[in-house]
């Protein structure tokens, strides 16, 4: 592992065991009250989710191109932290939605499209691990279109009727709850990292054992 | 590769069964009595605020966001420990195939 592991790995889980209290601490929204306080976790996995997507399909792109099983190994990682911090962006939102818009889920531009790059995450890991030899190129092709969702996702509530609010939200924060935010915004961001790192460690490591085997074949 | 399979076809079975239990313990029933329409609350045209609601309809928020923070953070958790549990038996592995083939070098 690199030497910048394990002081950024301790930082991250430091600042996440600290975010409730940085949340707690942050002013209530004049209308929801205290359910609003989910914004916190659901929209920086919501970006992270986002985030994952971008890595995955730029890290397909270049695999695609250079053939570099580095690259491969980099969106495999990626693609398993789209399923995650979607499933955490579809779960923490609905929860949030249940208080504030009174019905867990509404089929609107954002949620839907939300859903479906999620699933398409679901299917580029399916196609991974069931797919056999030479299933990384399509799979690849697959992250592409995980990727194309992206901007959708983010303009989809500027463009379209939906109560989702708009992306103009955050930049207008006053400091007590913009801080919270952005507090748990870089937290994520660190576990994304970290985490990529790791999953992309378990990938090396698992190429090294298989050169180790056929090497042992050959013999 | 089969168990794991079974495994997340176990999981899903488990998470339709209760997706389907739960849905018609949400619908109302349909043997309730019909009210009069003087008995029904006026419609509601205009915003109403989230705390300005009658007690009755309005719905506690910290088990959803107490609900939401243990779910971000017990998923987190496990998939730290499905990543870590990953690296160990791979090293293990290496470590192992390592030894076998510095023996057999030697002999």
């Amino acid at each position: 592992m690199p030497k910048w592991f394990t002081p950024v790995a301790f930082i991250c889980g430091t600042m996440l065991a600290v975010s409730p209290l940085v949340i707690a601490n942050a002013d209530y929204e004049s209308t929801m009250g205290l359910v609003q306080k989910i914004f916190y976790y659901h929209m920086p996995s919501a970006w992270i989710f986002l985030t994952a997507s971008i890595v995955c399909g730029v890290a397909s792109i270049r695999y695609l191109m250079t053939g570099d099983p580095r690259h491969d190994r980099t969106a495999l990682a990626a693609g398993e932290l789209v399923v995650v911090f979607g499933l955490l962006t579809l779960v923490t939102g609905p929860l949030w939605a249940r208080k504030a818009w009174g019905t867990f889920w509404i089929w609107d531009a954002r949620t839907t499209s939300s859903l479906v790059s999620w699933m398409i995450a679901c299917a580029y890991l399916i196609l991974r691990r069931y797919g056999g030899p030479g299933s990384e190129k399509l799979a690849a092709a697959l992250a592409l279109f995980g990727m194309a969702n992206v901007p959708f996702i983010y303009i989809s509530v500027n463009y379209w009727r939906t109560i989702h609010p708009a992306t103009s939200v955050v930049p207008k924060l006053p400091f007590t709850m913009g801080f919270p935010l952005w507090f748990c915004v870089i937290t994520f961001a660190l576990v994304f990292i970290v985490l990529l790192k790791l999953r992309v460690r378990v990938e090396e490591q698992q190429a090294r054992l298989d050169g180790l085997y056929l090497s042992l074949d050959e013999r | 590769m089969m168990k794991t399979l079974k495994r997340w076809c176990a999981v899903l079975a488990v998470v339709f069964v209760s997706a389907v239990v739960s849905v018609p313990a949400q619908q109302p029933s349909p043997q309730s009595p019909p009210t009069s329409p003087a008995s029904q609350p006026s419609q509601q045209n205009e915003f109403i605020p989230i705390d300005q609601l009658p007690p009755q309809e309005q719905l506690a928020a910290a088990p959803l966001l107490i609900g939401a923070y243990v779910f971000v953070l017990a998923v987190l958790f496990l998939y730290v420990l499905s990543v870590a549990r990953r690296l160990t038996n791979v090293q293990r592995d290496l470590d192992r195939l390592d030894t076998t083939i510095k023996q057999g070098g030697r002999a």
